[in-house]
């Protein structure tokens, strides 16, 4: 029982003036009359009569004052009703990043959390409900709350780590999902930063399960082809244990041994091994044999594209662009043939057909290429139908800022470009770089990528000019450019992508897609003929439909979640916690305010009522105004 | 207010046929000088006395001097206008209880006789005598005389205007109205009397001096008339002279208060009847057209 206001009981001193009124008036009422000759016979009172008549009325309004006066405080009280055992909601999240697919002896991280949640759930009353919640990039309801306990292990046999990264982000959201369960249990390899629990509201009512413990770990940070006869490729490899490791790595081309290395890393050390030149395209694995905990990121692939002498278009009004783009394509396959030209000059009829078409600042007259790049495409005509390979500009910011690379990873430092096309992108074509300018509203793509009728298309928004692409501060934007010049060279049966984002391959039909763990999903292709999907384990992927067949190598990488010696557990679960705070006993209390200024005020009512009846009955019984 | 019943058509139209209870003809007596001011229009012989000094010589007849040489003087009987007066106590005493309207009955059966009393032209005029407050001078407050009924929505005004208020001076305002020396007429007096008998005997005897015909009617309230107060115990105060007293009221207290108010009636009814005068009690203002059209009749204040 409480009070909001203990100020509002100083209407209670009106209780005060309530006596003082029966002092004046109820006590001794002063009758007036006519002469007190009519009164000479009537008997003296035997008896004084008291000071305060504590009568019926007295009471009366005794309660309806103090009702009211209660009321106005802000009486309330305060239950403790428990929350019944058979009535507990609990929300189970797991952390599914790649951290969690490392191994200690013969089980995974995650299978440990799965068995100490479905502990849990095997002493669980009936009754009692639980949700299954999963985070990597992102936040995951695997299953609703339910009080269908087989549903619920269903749901958590089921969960599998990913080869991603567990973001804060998500943790959070996550956290915020599980917000209408009495308990939540967070299952991760690492715990999370105070502040993110304070900021989603998870408060006392989580309880972590920290999983593993410190665990020896390598990975290939960074595999580079090269260039076919011309340049060594290199391969880094990373100890995220802090004593020395024994690293024997291997590296294949199209299959066949290229290498075969055995070397020692320094603790939290790094190496770069070098490789080659390779004497023929193809795609390029690297693998380290020995084993440690965590081997998603124990492999990585990388395409070496053919040197064979194709024939290249860069056109541009500009020089210095067009000088500068070649120099790129020729960073990327030396055996190109690069044909620069002013747009005001290109002959369509006479041109052949090119290998890569780099278009900068220039409309497309419908160059004949099997990959074209679309740089700072200039706003087609007003009032004129463009082709159906132009694309669609919205509009023209003078400074944009890219801040995130290619890879999704976020920048330090947001990179300046300037000037930059807003551009509406189809559906068809992946965003792989955003943007924000000023004189815009909310953030526009950057690059894109995706395959149409006429071949692979990719396109960049800002301008190249000024020389951009060779300005040392501004290598993110020629990092950009390099990345979709590779993409666009590489085959389209054949992509090396990162895990997480979202690949795009042509495919006719229904299309069988076999992931690196062997399970098949099937999917429809779109109206414009591909299938979209987004790796989550590291390996090789093949799609395959009606007449076509792509492959797809997923490379994971993550430093942060390769390291797997973080701190110590802080509360090390060997029990799960849950078998503990089940017992009646341990429930927390859940305080519930009820306020009561409606009873209230109906009883002071009532009260009023009363007395009014009470009066009305004596004034009509003497038949007086005045009672 | 009960007062403006006294001036409702209807009412009156059952008033018509009353007319007030006075003695239209009188004697003059000895044919004394100081009477002589009575006689004027319409005298008749009433009959012979021997002459004594002192009597006037105008009255003489001188035939049956001539016949029978002996001085003898002649009595006539007039007929004359009479002047009614009905004097209303306006003081405080009859502004309670509120519930009864006290003040209003009494100027209502006030204005309902000068109705009467104008049936036969005579003049009439209501007075009221409240005083400016407790222990203030008197004010005795006169209405014009009118003699016709067509004038008589003038008493209306004069009525709706008296407020009750301070003591009871009974005989200082009958004596304010002889010293306006008016013929000898009609005088309806109209109280409470909660006074002291002193005090309304004095008031009456004085106009029994004044040779004028008194009637007396005496009203209360429903409820001071039956003591129905609120049952309780109650600090009582009087309204006059703001006396103090504490009662329990009750059944018993208001048998007291009846008993009271019967003697109190009574007495007043036995000093009436010793003096000549007519005594009406008129207690209740709820039986006001019973009181007016039954009782007064019945006891003589009308016909």
């Amino acid at each position: 029982m409480g009070l909001l206001n203990p100020r509002n009981l100083l209407y209670l001193a009106s209780l005060a003036v309530l006596v003082a009124i029966y002092l004046r008036a109820r006590a001794k009422p002063t009758l007036e009359v006519s002469s007190l000759m009519l009164f000479d016979e009537v008997a003296a009172p035997v008896a004084s009569s008291r000071v305060l008549r504590t009568d019926l009325m007295f009471w009366l309004e005794m309660a309806a004052l103090g009702a009211v006066s209660m009321a106005l405080a802000g009486l309330y009280l305060r239950t403790t009703a428990k929350t019944p055992a058979h009535h507990q909601a609990r929300a189970l999240i797991f952390d599914l990043g790649a951290g969690m697919s490392a191994r200690d002896r013969r089980w995974t991280r995650l299978d440990e959390a799965k068995r100490q949640a479905l502990e849990m759930v095997a002493e669980a009353k009936p009754g009692d409900s639980f949700s299954v919640i999963g985070y990597t990039l992102e936040a995951t309801v695997y299953r609703a709350q339910t009080a269908h306990i087989a549903d619920v292990r269903q749901a958590i046999e089921a969960l599998k780590p990913a080869a991603l990264p567990a973001r804060a982000a998500a943790m959070r959201a996550a956290l915020m999902r599980a917000e209408g369960a009495a308990e939540i249990d967070l299952f991760a390899d690492r715990p999370p930063a105070g502040d993110l629990l304070k900021s989603a509201g998870a408060g006392a009512r989580l309880h972590l399960h920290q999983i593993g413990s410190p665990a020896d770990n390598l990975a290939i940070v960074a595999l580079e082809p090269g260039t076919v006869g011309a340049s060594p490729g290199r391969v880094v490899v990373r100890n995220f244990s802090d004593r020395p490791q024994v690293c024997e790595l291997v590296l294949e081309l199209d299959g066949k041994d290229l290498s075969n290395n055995t070397f020692v890393l320094e603790p939290r050390g790094q190496t770069v091994l070098p490789f080659g030149p390779l004497e023929k395209a193809g795609l390029v694995e690297a693998r380290i044999v020995t084993e440690d905990a965590l081997a998603a990121d124990n492999h990585r692939w990388t395409f070496a594209p053919n040197e064979k002498p194709d024939k290249a278009l860069v056109m541009s009004p500009s020089p210095e662009a067009r000088d500068d783009l070649a120099r790129v394509l020729l960073a990327v396959n030396q055996g190109l043939i690069v044909t620069a030209v002013d747009p005001v000059k290109f002959d369509l009829k006479s041109s052949p057909r090119y290998r890569i078409a780099l278009l900068e600042d220039a409309y497309d007259p419908g160059v004949k290429a099997d990959a074209r790049l679309i740089i700072y495409p200039p706003p087609w005509l007003e009032r004129s139908a463009p082709p159906p390979w132009q694309l669609p500009v919205v509009g023209t910011v003078t400074t944009a800022e890219m801040q995130e690379r290619a890879d999704g990873e976020q920048l330090d430092q947001p990179l300046a470009l300037s000037p930059a096309r807003i551009l509406s992108l189809p559906e068809w074509m992946d965003v792989l770089a955003h943007g924000t300018g000023a004189g815009s509203s909310g953030s526009f793509p950057l690059a894109g990528f995706g395959y149409d009728s006429r071949g692979a298309m990719g396109v960049i928004a800002f301008s190249v000019n000024d020389h951009v692409l060779l300005d040392p501060d501004k290598l993110e934007g020629l990092v950009l450019t390099v990345e979709m010049v590779k993409r666009l060279l590489a085959p389209q049966d054949l992509q090396v992508v990162s895990t997480g984002g979202s690949v795009s391959v042509p495919a006719a039909g229904v299309a069988k897609i076999t992931s690196p763990d062997g399970s098949v999903t099937l999917a429809r292709a779109d109206e414009m003929g591909r299938v979209r999907l987004r790796p989550l384990q590291a390996g090789r992927y093949q799609v395959s439909s009606a007449g076509t067949k792509a492959v797809i190598y997923a490379n994971y990488y993550d430093a942060g979640e390769s390291d797997l010696t973080a701190a110590a557990p802080a509360r090390v679960s060997s029990k799960p916690a849950a078998s503990a705070e089940t017992s009646p006993a341990n429930i927390p209390a859940r305080t519930r305010v009820k306020p009561i200024a409606a009873w209230l005020v109906a009883l002071a009512l009532l009260a009023m009522l009363v007395e009014s009846a009470l009066l009305t009955r004596k004034a009509m019984r003497w038949r007086v105004g005045n009672v | 207010m009960l007062e403006a019943r006294a001036f409702e058509p209807d009412f009156l139209r059952r008033l018509d046929g009353l007319v007030l209870g006075v003695q239209r003809s009188r004697t003059v007596r000895e044919g004394r000088r100081t009477l002589g001011r009575v006689q004027g229009l319409g005298i008749e012989p009433e009959s012979f006395k021997e002459y004594t000094e002192g009597d006037d010589l105008r009255f003489l007849d001188w035939n049956a001097f001539a016949r029978l040489d002996d001085l003898t003087i002649r009595t006539f009987r007039a007929e004359r206008e009479i002047e009614v007066t009905i004097l209303v106590d306006a003081s405080a005493s009859m502004g309670l209880p509120r519930e009864d309207d006290k003040l209003g009955f009494a100027l209502g059966l006030a204005a309902a006789l000068a109705y009467v009393a104008m049936a036969s032209n005579d003049a009439v005029r209501i007075g009221a005598f409240p005083s400016a407050a407790r222990g203030g001078a008197l004010r005795l407050q006169t209405s014009a005389l009118h003699r016709r009924r067509e004038t008589y929505p003038a008493f209306r005004t004069f009525v709706s205007e008296v407020r009750p208020g301070g003591a009871t001076q009974m005989s200082a305002a009958v004596e304010r109205l002889l010293l306006e020396r008016r013929p000898a007429g009609t005088v309806i007096l109209i109280s409470d009397f909660l006074i002291s008998a002193a005090e309304y005997e004095q008031a009456l005897r004085g106009l029994l001096r004044a040779r004028h015909e008194v009637k007396v009617i005496h009203v209360l309230g429903d409820r001071e008339s039956s003591g129905d107060y609120p049952p309780g115990h109650y600090r009582v105060r009087d309204s006059e002279t703001g006396e103090l007293c504490e009662v329990t009221l009750g059944a018993g207290a208001a048998q007291s208060c009846r008993r009271r108010a019967e003697r109190l009636s009574s007495e007043l009814a036995a000093f009436c009847a010793s003096h000549g005068m007519v005594y009406a009690r008129a207690f209740g203002a709820s039986h006001f057209d019973d009181i007016v059209m039954r009782e007064f009749p019945r006891l003589g204040v009308m016909r």
